[in-house]
Protein backbone atom coordinates (compact mmCIF):
# COMPACT_ATOMS: atom_id res chain seq x y z
CA UNK A 1 0.00 0.00 0.00
CA UNK A 2 2.87 2.33 0.90
CA UNK A 3 4.86 1.57 -2.25
CA UNK A 4 1.78 1.89 -4.45
CA UNK A 5 1.15 5.36 -3.02
CA UNK A 6 4.73 6.38 -3.69
CA UNK A 7 4.54 5.20 -7.28
CA UNK A 8 1.38 7.22 -7.88
CA UNK A 9 2.99 10.31 -6.34
CA UNK A 10 5.99 9.98 -8.64
CA UNK A 11 3.59 9.64 -11.57
CA UNK A 12 1.95 12.90 -10.47
CA UNK A 13 5.31 14.62 -10.34
CA UNK A 14 6.02 13.50 -13.90
CA UNK A 15 2.69 15.00 -15.02
CA UNK A 16 3.64 18.26 -13.34
CA UNK A 17 6.94 18.20 -15.21
CA UNK A 18 5.00 18.08 -18.48
CA UNK A 19 2.89 20.99 -17.25
CA UNK A 20 5.97 23.08 -16.59
CA UNK A 21 7.43 22.22 -20.00
CA UNK A 22 4.08 23.00 -21.63
CA UNK A 23 4.13 26.51 -20.18
CA UNK A 24 7.36 27.55 -21.84
CA UNK A 25 6.80 25.67 -25.05
CA UNK A 26 3.87 27.75 -26.31
CA UNK A 27 3.89 31.53 -26.50
CA UNK A 28 0.22 32.01 -27.31
CA UNK A 29 -1.71 32.70 -24.12
CA UNK A 30 -4.76 30.52 -24.76
CA UNK A 31 -2.76 27.45 -25.77
CA UNK A 32 -0.57 27.94 -22.75
CA UNK A 33 -3.48 28.25 -20.36
CA UNK A 34 -5.09 25.13 -21.78
CA UNK A 35 -2.01 22.98 -21.34
CA UNK A 36 -0.63 24.35 -18.12
CA UNK A 37 -3.87 24.24 -16.17
CA UNK A 38 -5.08 20.88 -17.43
CA UNK A 39 -1.84 18.98 -16.92
CA UNK A 40 -1.05 20.73 -13.68
CA UNK A 41 -4.47 19.88 -12.29
CA UNK A 42 -4.10 16.27 -13.33
CA UNK A 43 -0.63 16.13 -11.80
CA UNK A 44 -1.83 17.66 -8.57
CA UNK A 45 -4.77 15.26 -8.38
CA UNK A 46 -2.52 12.27 -9.04
CA UNK A 47 -0.24 13.31 -6.21
CA UNK A 48 -3.24 13.74 -3.90
CA UNK A 49 -4.61 10.32 -4.90
CA UNK A 50 -1.20 8.83 -4.22
CA UNK A 51 -1.19 10.37 -0.77
CA UNK A 52 -4.66 9.06 -0.04
CA UNK A 53 -3.63 5.56 -1.12
CA UNK A 54 -0.45 5.83 0.89
CA UNK A 55 -2.35 6.45 4.10
CA UNK A 56 -4.95 3.75 3.57
CA UNK A 57 -8.20 4.08 5.51
CA UNK A 58 -7.70 6.83 8.05
CA UNK A 59 -9.07 10.24 8.89
CA UNK A 60 -6.17 11.83 7.03
CA UNK A 61 -7.05 10.17 3.73
CA UNK A 62 -10.71 11.10 4.27
CA UNK A 63 -9.72 14.78 4.36
CA UNK A 64 -7.42 14.30 1.40
CA UNK A 65 -10.29 12.76 -0.60
CA UNK A 66 -12.45 15.74 0.32
CA UNK A 67 -9.73 18.04 -0.95
CA UNK A 68 -9.47 15.89 -4.06
CA UNK A 69 -13.16 16.35 -4.85
CA UNK A 70 -12.92 20.09 -4.22
CA UNK A 71 -9.87 20.54 -6.42
CA UNK A 72 -11.53 18.43 -9.11
CA UNK A 73 -14.40 20.93 -9.19
CA UNK A 74 -12.60 24.19 -8.57
CA UNK A 75 -9.50 24.03 -10.74
CA UNK A 76 -11.30 23.79 -14.09
CA UNK A 77 -13.62 26.54 -12.90
CA UNK A 78 -10.70 28.84 -12.19
CA UNK A 79 -9.20 28.17 -15.59
CA UNK A 80 -12.51 28.80 -17.27
CA UNK A 81 -12.93 32.12 -15.49
CA UNK A 82 -9.47 33.28 -16.51
CA UNK A 83 -9.90 32.27 -20.13
CA UNK A 84 -13.38 33.76 -20.44
CA UNK A 85 -12.45 37.08 -18.89
CA UNK A 86 -9.26 37.22 -20.97
CA UNK A 87 -11.30 36.76 -24.13
CA UNK A 88 -13.94 39.24 -22.99
CA UNK A 89 -11.37 41.96 -22.37
CA UNK A 90 -10.09 41.86 -25.94
CA UNK A 91 -7.35 39.26 -25.85
CA UNK A 92 -7.88 37.50 -29.18
CA UNK A 93 -7.25 33.83 -29.79
CA UNK A 94 -4.29 34.48 -32.09
CA UNK A 95 -2.59 36.56 -29.42
CA UNK A 96 -3.32 40.00 -30.83
CA UNK A 97 -5.01 42.41 -28.43
CA UNK A 98 -7.65 44.74 -29.83
CA UNK A 99 -8.29 47.53 -27.36
CA UNK A 100 -11.48 48.87 -28.85
CA UNK A 101 -13.99 46.16 -27.98
CA UNK A 102 -17.52 46.91 -29.15
CA UNK A 103 -20.54 44.83 -28.32
CA UNK A 104 -18.77 41.79 -27.02
CA UNK A 105 -21.25 41.47 -24.14
CA UNK B 1 11.43 14.40 1.73
CA UNK B 2 12.65 14.60 -1.83
CA UNK B 3 9.05 15.22 -2.93
CA UNK B 4 9.05 18.56 -1.11
CA UNK B 5 12.19 19.65 -2.90
CA UNK B 6 10.77 18.50 -6.23
CA UNK B 7 7.66 20.59 -5.59
CA UNK B 8 9.71 23.67 -4.68
CA UNK B 9 11.82 23.30 -7.80
CA UNK B 10 8.62 23.08 -9.86
CA UNK B 11 7.45 26.34 -8.28
CA UNK B 12 10.23 28.42 -9.84
CA UNK B 13 9.06 28.21 -13.51
CA UNK B 14 5.63 29.45 -12.53
CA UNK B 15 7.19 32.43 -10.72
CA UNK B 16 9.24 33.14 -13.83
CA UNK B 17 6.02 32.97 -15.83
CA UNK B 18 4.43 35.53 -13.48
CA UNK B 19 7.36 37.93 -13.87
CA UNK B 20 7.92 37.44 -17.59
CA UNK B 21 4.36 36.83 -18.78
CA UNK B 22 3.57 39.23 -21.66
CA UNK B 23 -0.09 39.75 -20.81
CA UNK B 24 -1.86 40.39 -17.54
CA UNK B 25 -3.71 37.13 -17.92
CA UNK B 26 -0.48 35.11 -17.96
CA UNK B 27 0.26 36.56 -14.58
CA UNK B 28 -3.13 35.64 -13.20
CA UNK B 29 -2.77 32.16 -14.61
CA UNK B 30 0.64 31.87 -12.99
CA UNK B 31 -0.78 33.05 -9.69
CA UNK B 32 -3.52 30.42 -9.71
CA UNK B 33 -1.03 27.70 -10.65
CA UNK B 34 1.34 28.79 -7.88
CA UNK B 35 -1.51 28.59 -5.36
CA UNK B 36 -2.34 25.05 -6.56
CA UNK B 37 1.31 24.13 -6.13
CA UNK B 38 1.38 25.55 -2.63
CA UNK B 39 -1.63 23.40 -1.75
CA UNK B 40 0.26 20.31 -2.86
CA UNK B 41 3.30 21.33 -0.83
CA UNK B 42 1.14 21.83 2.26
CA UNK B 43 -0.55 18.47 1.81
CA UNK B 44 2.72 16.58 1.35
CA UNK B 45 4.23 18.39 4.31
CA UNK B 46 1.28 17.47 6.50
CA UNK B 47 1.46 13.84 5.39
CA UNK B 48 5.21 13.55 5.97
CA UNK B 49 5.13 15.06 9.47
CA UNK B 50 1.81 13.45 10.42
CA UNK B 51 0.19 16.81 11.15
CA UNK B 52 -3.42 16.10 10.28
CA UNK B 53 -4.84 19.58 10.82
CA UNK B 54 -2.85 21.13 7.94
CA UNK B 55 -5.11 19.48 5.37
CA UNK B 56 -7.99 21.68 6.59
CA UNK B 57 -5.87 24.69 5.76
CA UNK B 58 -5.24 23.30 2.28
CA UNK B 59 -8.96 22.81 1.67
CA UNK B 60 -9.67 26.40 2.66
CA UNK B 61 -6.80 27.59 0.53
CA UNK B 62 -8.30 25.92 -2.56
CA UNK B 63 -11.51 27.91 -2.06
CA UNK B 64 -9.56 31.07 -1.30
CA UNK B 65 -7.55 30.76 -4.52
CA UNK B 66 -10.73 30.42 -6.48
CA UNK B 67 -12.33 33.47 -4.89
CA UNK B 68 -9.22 35.62 -5.34
CA UNK B 69 -8.91 34.73 -9.01
CA UNK B 70 -12.59 35.35 -9.56
CA UNK B 71 -12.55 38.88 -8.18
CA UNK B 72 -9.29 39.85 -9.85
CA UNK B 73 -10.58 38.81 -13.25
CA UNK B 74 -13.93 40.51 -12.67
CA UNK B 75 -12.13 43.69 -11.71
CA UNK B 76 -9.91 43.58 -14.79
CA UNK B 77 -12.79 42.99 -17.17
CA UNK B 78 -14.97 45.76 -15.73
CA UNK B 79 -12.00 48.14 -15.59
CA UNK B 80 -11.47 47.73 -19.36
CA UNK B 81 -15.17 48.33 -20.02
CA UNK B 82 -15.15 51.43 -17.82
CA UNK B 83 -12.20 52.89 -19.79
CA UNK B 84 -14.18 52.94 -23.04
Amino acid sequence: MEILGNIIIILGIIFMLFGVIGIFRYQNFFVRILIASKIDTVGALTVVIGLAVKHGFSFFSLRVVLLLVLMFIINPMVTHIIARSAYESGQNIDGSVDDIEEGNE
Amino acid sequence: MYILWAMLIFLIPYLVLIVRGPTVWDRILGMSLVSTKIIIIVIIFSSLNHLDYLTDFAIIYVLLGFIVTFFITTFLVTRKKREK
